[in-house]
Order: C-alpha cells, then sequence, then structure tokens
C-alpha cells in the first residue's frame, strides 16, 4: 500500500519508440490531467546508452564512448516496468511540462538532462542504470519483463550467496 | 506433518472470507485492474491462483514487493478461485481493495 511511482524511481519503458530504455521519473501524475485522464509520468530516459570503456581507451576515445543521449517524454504507467532502483539526479528544475511544449525548448532540455546523466555516469554511480538491458524478442513488453525477472532472480541469487559467505 | 490436514481447512476458511469480501467489500478482477490497484496504492492484498502464468505472476509479485502488499498464492486454479469468488468465469488474479467485514487481510499474509 505504499506509493511507488514516485519521483527517482529509476522505470522501464515498456512501450514506443524507447521501448526497453531506462529512465527515472521526474514528475508523477497520479490522477491523470484533462488532456491525458489515465495516471502518467513524466519521464528522463537514456536514449543511447553509454558504450563499454576499457583500461586501454584513450581519453579521446573514453569521452566519445562515455557520450548518452537523453529523452524527456510523458508515459502512461501502464507502459512502464517500475524497478527497485532509484536514482538521485536533480532534474525537477530542467524536465518540466512546459520543456515538452516546443522542440526547441524539449531539445535544450534534453541536452541539459544529457549533461546531467553523463554527469553521473563519470561518477560512477547508479551502474545499474546506465547498463543496458539485455532482451530479445519482437514481442517487447513480454521479453523486457522476462529479461527483468531473470536479473531480478539472479540479483536475489547472488545476495542470498553473498549472505551465506 | 500436520500441514497436509491443516491446508483443508485453512483452504475453506480462505474461501469463506472471499465470500465476504465479495458481498461486503470491494475488489478488483483481472491483471489490468490488480496492477492498476496496486499502482495507486489501493489494493490491500493479492490472491493468485495456482496456475496464473508464471511471468505474470513474478511480475504481480514484484509490484506488490514495490508496493508492500502481501500476494498469497489460492491453493487452486483459477477456475477455483473463479467459483470461490462466486463468479462463473475464470479469475486468475485479484486484488482486495476494502474487506469490509472480512478478516482477510489480517490473517492470510501472516499464513505465507
Amino acid at each position: 500500500m505504499v506509493k511507488f511511482l514516485k519521483p527517482n524511481k529509476a522505470v522501464i519503458v515498456l512501450q514506443g519508440r524507447f521501448a526497453g530504455r531506462k529512465a527515472v521519473i521526474v514528475r508523477s501524475f497520479d490522477e491523470g490531467t484533462r488532456d491525458r485522464p489515465y495516471g502518467h509520468c513524466l519521464v528522463a530516459g537514456i536514449g543511447k546508452y553509454p558504450k563499454k570503456v576499457i583500461r586501454k581507451d584513450s581519453a579521446k576515445k573514453t569521452a566519445k564512448k562515455s557520450r548518452v543521449k537523453a529523452f524527456i517524454k510523458l508515459v502512461n504507467y501502464s507502459h512502464i516496468m517500475p524497478t527497485r532502483y532509484t536514482l538521485d539526479v536533480d532534474l525537477k528544475d530542467v524536465v518540466t511540462l512546459d520543456a515538452l511544449q516546443s522542440r526547441d525548448k524539449k531539445v535544450t532540455a534534453a541536452k541539459e538532462t544529457k549533461a546531467r546523466f553523463e554527469e553521473r555516469f563519470k561518477t560512477g554511480k547508479n551502474r545499474w542504470f546506465f547498463s543496458k538491458l539485455r532482451y530479445d524478442s519482437n514481442v517487447i513488453r513480454l521479453s523486457l519483463i522476462k529479461s527483468w525477472v531473470k536479473q531480478e532472480k539472479s540479483e536475489e541469487r547472488v545476495q542470498t550467496v553473498g549472505g551465506l559467505q | 506433518m500436520v500441514a497436509g490436514k491443516k491446508t483443508k481447512k485453512t483452504h475453506e476458511s480462505i474461501n469463506n472470507r472471499l465470500a465476504l469480501v465479495m458481498k461486503s467489500g470491494k475488489y478488483t478482477l483481472g491483471y489490468k485492474t490488480i496492477l492498476r490497484s496496486l499502482r495507486n496504492s489501493k489494493g490491500k492484498l493479492i490472491i493468485i491462483s495456482n496456475n496464473c502464468l508464471p511471468l505474470r505472476k513474478s511480475e504481480i509479485e514484484y509490484y506488490a514487493m514495490l508496493a508492500k502488499v502481501g500476494v498469497h498464492h489460492f491453493n487452486g486454479n483459477n477456475v477455483d478461485l473463479g467459483t470461490a469468488c462466486g463468479k462463473y468465469f475464470r479469475v486468475s488474479c485479484l486484488s482486495i481493495i476494502d474487506p469490509g467485514d472480512s478478516d482477510i487481510i489480517k490473517t492470510l499474509p501472516g499464513e505465507q
């Protein structure tokens, strides 16, 4: 009975162009609005994940590989899969409903989000958020949930093994 | 173990409690609506039949874990659960929003 679709919650987008991408809830509208009479939320997500950086990469290459492309979107609750992770990046001032009104505003907001995401990625925290969720299938929603469940179960197993040690 | 004998008795009591919820409380039946009830934190107990699709079961359990809501695995398939709800259709999963006069929420999650 705890509300869990709150700001800073990491979610996985299940439908649309960004299906399979991880995102973070910036603002949630539980009751909906006049335009969208259903529960939905404003999310900021990763359009293009940063690539894997290896030790022998030069500084220039590391910089290029660590780039993140961000997206801002209003998504229906039933098109996202909530996770137990959170991402504490302050995006409230940047990602607003107002930013979605026009393309220019959206682009600037996305650029700012991208900058904040890259900054967070470079610190090495929230590694889960910046890693791609591996899934395979044309039926995206089910396979996403399946791969998600598999990941959670294997994490659980790792945790219990760690506990036994 | 006494568990074998016990399950028959408690199973009947679950059915009784469910019947009371159907009569006096609020509930929703079906996967989509229970996810909705979990999202807006109205659901208080989830009951899943034993032949619910395993991926769907995992998903519902995950949502319930996030919402800190108990999940009860009904000892019967969706046909039985539908009958227990007094419906003439199959029910794979249901969510209790308001138990009414029943004490199902107090007694069930402890039994798990």
